[in-house]
């Protein structure tokens, strides 16, 4: 465009330095050319923003003009208001001319930049042997263009052996819909949904902890102010964890989730606990208060410890991938566009806590004064802590450890209970068959954990399972850890049946969750038959496994993809977070009908 | 250039059915840069807006560009508006078929003094056409497409000519695609709003 405006002034007819060029053609559609398995020939086009390909518009034919059929994903929808729907890809798209020829393949492609140009179509011509890609030339005039040239020298992509569905993103998806505000808005809501998940779960505790520390200094007013300072610093921490790690293209989670970090956090949750239990006063050491105090004044000591206490649980709630999650991190890290993933993480952890706000003014009202009670309802905080602190590191102790941990603290709970709740009233004999109970579990924890169980929930299932020979209930994954080995398990079972990656690791505790009681539903077991099953597992994140997630586009576990019998992800099935049954179930049989 | 130059008088001349002879009888402009007076007063385009107005748009446009056909509104309203622009669109159909044939129809009914009608009505369409879509569209403004497939046979050595030129032009332009509008001695790719507008046009009658 340039030169052209260049010569115009120079002839003196047109002259236009334009404003917002479009790009060229060859710039807002990469396009690279591989080979695939059967002799064909695979089309990969780089989108640049804010442009998008027509799907309808690719076709492909031979040099001698016959017509060669073209394979294209599912696009996306792309809604307009005044033309109705067009199927269009964003970013990426993919195009395959199947079969082996002698004949160069011409394809031609056309597209769009959004609210700007629609491109004339482009043709290319591909030497079925070199890959070599030129301008479509006819035979009087055989000169490559410059960008034909520098096509032709560039090294053959590798061939992933798989293509992902075109999905638009949520972010991406809400900003065209609504711009930054829905964005924003809308991730608010996510988080008010994720807040009743256990993802957040860990969080309501030390809050509540914090707030019974108040004793009756805490009124409806105090008890607003103190949750608000805390979600509003856990929601800033929230932001800028995710700012950075999706600037330094690292995951959220693999940041937060290292044994160190989680080790950390279940030390902090023993202490948080002791405090409740009496044993010393939680509060910063008085060097740090008196520094703060000195410079900010007015605000009162607890104010800050709550602040800093909502900061660093975001580290706690921060690994917990969803689908808004995700969607946030991918965002940031695919546009760059740090600003916006930070202001819709920031809601997102506003909306996680808008009910701890809630819980926190009202609690005012609901905690009891003071007293004894006040001392019963530390305690019971206490334990919550002592619970967390187990859970959290559960990953990281031997295998049933975390029995004996469970157990021990479920007798030391009962026996405290029994000693505590005293008379024949109705709520002690409660307190008491409660603790009575958590005695009973506690020791049959402990005897799983001595015939070898490895399961809190099942502590007595090994006992079980030998009665009872159950071989094929479990589902059989495969493991893979790189690209290649993906490809191999792909290869393994093209054309016959649709795969199923499903990321995992130790330390996700959504996993578990899916793990323990989503995939040994017997509907689910059903629905996945026929899938071939293959496991991507994190616990210990290497190079090749942070590879993987990239070439799959994946934020972290859990994630479920699923490819069809020839290996491209069908369109609207990715499952990110937490699933249920029935969506699982409806993915794997989107996938089968492919 | 050559290229695509070829390409495009392959796909209007294989789609159309019109014999090559009339390329090569078309004076094909682009080796030179098109004037003012190639652009903005092609005999053979009807001129719409203020046909006496002091500042002309051309814009080099297809029935089916989505951008081309929200763009419309915003631009006859400035036209409008301002009372003394001179408006004519080059047809440069660039999505297949059915928008080579929805501007043989237009450019046909220019003869029974239809052109701008026939013209609002298709660009008030949704951005894909098929040529029913494009017969129903004239119907409904009281044109029969009949009759004017039957005026465009009549005249097509005159029609395909002008999407020839205009074509050319395009390419001497280096537009990349639809919509593109040369105003005064500028070029604009792509969707232009009104304030845009109506800069481009004060920008060119200050020059």
């Amino acid at each position: 465009m340039r030169l052209v405006i260049l010569s115009l002034v120079f002839l003196g007819i047109f002259a236009a330095p334009v404003t917002a060029d479009p790009l060229s053609a060859d710039e807002a559609f990469q396009l690279q050319v591989s080979k695939i398995a059967d002799g064909g020939v695979r089309f990969d086009w780089t989108i640049a923003d804010g442009y998008y390909l027509y799907r309808a518009r690719i076709s492909a034919r031979s040099a001698d003009g016959s017509e060669r059929k073209v394979e294209t994903p599912q696009g996306i929808a792309k809604e307009d208001p005044i033309f109705g729907v067009t199927e269009v890809y964003y970013e990426r798209a993919t195009a395959t001319v199947p079969g082996a020829s002698n004949q160069p393949i011409e394809i031609t492609y056309q597209g769009c930049q959004e609210n700007g140009i629609c491109y004339v179509p482009q043709t290319k011509r591909i030497d079925p042997l070199t890959l070599a890609v030129s301008s479509h030339t006819d035979t009087s005039a055989n000169v490559p263009s410059p960008d034909a040239a520098a096509s032709a020298g560039a090294p053959e992509e590798p061939a992933t052996g798989f293509s992902l569905a075109q999905e638009e993103g949520l972010v991406r998806s809400l900003l065209r819909k609504g711009g930054p505000l829905l964005v924003v808005l809308s991730f608010l809501g996510f988080g008010m949904l994720i807040a009743f998940t256990p993802c957040v779960f860990p969080i309501y505790p030390i809050l509540a902890g914090t707030l019974a520390r108040e004793g009756d200094r805490l009124t409806a007013r105090r008890g607003f102010f103190l949750s608000a300072i805390y979600v509003l610093s856990f929601a800033s921490a929230f932001s800028l964890l995710g700012a950075f790690a999706g600037w330094s293209g690292q995951n959220l989670q693999m940041v937060l989730q290292s044994p160190f970090t989680t080790g950390a956090v279940s030390i902090v949750f023993v202490l948080l606990a002791l405090a409740m239990f009496g044993l010393f006063e939680l509060q910063l050491p008085a060097g740090w208060v008196n520094w703060i105090a000195a410079r900010t004044g007015r605000l009162e000591i607890s104010k800050k410890s709550v602040a800093v206490l909502g900061f660093s649980s975001a580290f706690i709630v921060g690994p917990c991938v969803t689908a808004p999650l995700a969607g946030a991190l991918l965002h940031i890290a695919q546009s760059g566009d740090m600003l916006l993933g930070a202001a819709a993480l920031f809601a997102l952890g506003i909306g996680k806590g808008i009910p701890l706000i809630v819980v926190g003014t009202m609690g005012a009202s609901i905690l009891p004064r003071a007293g004894a009670w006040m001392e019963y309802v530390k305690a019971i905080f206490g334990i919550g802590f002592l619970a967390t602190a187990i859970w959290i590191s559960a990953p990281l102790l031997p295998a049933g450890l975390d029995l004996v941990l469970w157990a021990a603290l479920l007798i030391g709970t009962g026996t405290w209970a029994f000693s505590a709740a005293r008379g024949n009233s109705g709520l002690p004999i409660l307190a008491r068959t409660a603790g009575l109970m958590a005695v009973i579990y506690g020791t049959i924890l402990i005897i799983g954990a001595a015939i070898g169980s490895t399961d809190p929930w099942q502590p007595l299932a090994t006992l079980a399972n030998s009665s009872r020979s159950s071989k094929n209930t479990e589902l059989q994954f495969a493991s893979i850890a790189s690209a290649s080995e993906l490809q191999n398990e792909l290869r393994s079972a093209s054309g016959q049946k649709p795969t199923l990656v499903y990321f995992t690791a130790d330390w996700c505790i959504t996993c578990r969750t899916i793990e323990r009681s989503i995939l040994t539903q017997d509907g689910v077991k059903q629905s996945l038959e026929g899938l071939h099953l293959v496991k991507a597992d994190l616990s210990t994140l290497r190079k090749e496994s942070t590879e993987l997630m990239q070439q799959l586009r994946v934020a972290g576990p859990p994630t479920m993809i699923f490819f069809d019998r020839h290996a491209r992800e069908v369109a609207g099935t990715r499952l990110v977070g937490e699933v249920t049954a029935e969506l699982l179930s409806k993915s794997a049989a989107m996938v089968r009908s492919f | 250039m050559l290229n695509r130059r070829q390409f495009f008088a392959t796909l209007i001349f294989a789609k159309t059915g019109a014999s090559a002879s009339i390329l090569r009888a078309t004076p094909l402009r682009a080796q030179g840069y098109p004037t003012e007076k190639d652009v903005y007063f092609d005999p053979d385009i009807p001129a719409l807006g203020n046909p006496k107005g002091d500042v002309t748009i051309a814009e080099f446009f297809d029935y089916q560009c989505p951008y081309c056909k929200r763009n419309h509104p915003e631009l006859m309203k400035v036209i409008e508006s301002d009372g003394r622009i001179r408006l004519v669109m080059k047809d440069f159909p660039i999505f297949g078929d059915p928008s080579i044939y929805a501007a043989n129809l237009v450019l046909a009914s220019a003869a029974a003094g239809k052109y701008a009608a026939a013209l609002e009505a298709l660009m008030n369409t949704p951005a894909r056409l098929s040529r029913q879509d494009v017969d129903a569209t004239l119907k409904k403004v009281g044109l029969d497409p009949t009759e004017l497939h039957a005026a465009y046979k009549k005249n097509s050595r005159q029609i395909d000519a002008i999407i020839v030129r205009n074509i050319a032009q395009a390419n001497a332009f280096n537009l990349q695609g639809t919509p593109a509008f040369v105003i005064g001695r500028k070029i604009y790719p792509g969707y232009m709003n009104e304030k845009a507008l109506k800069e481009a046009v004060a920008e060119a009658r200050n020059a």
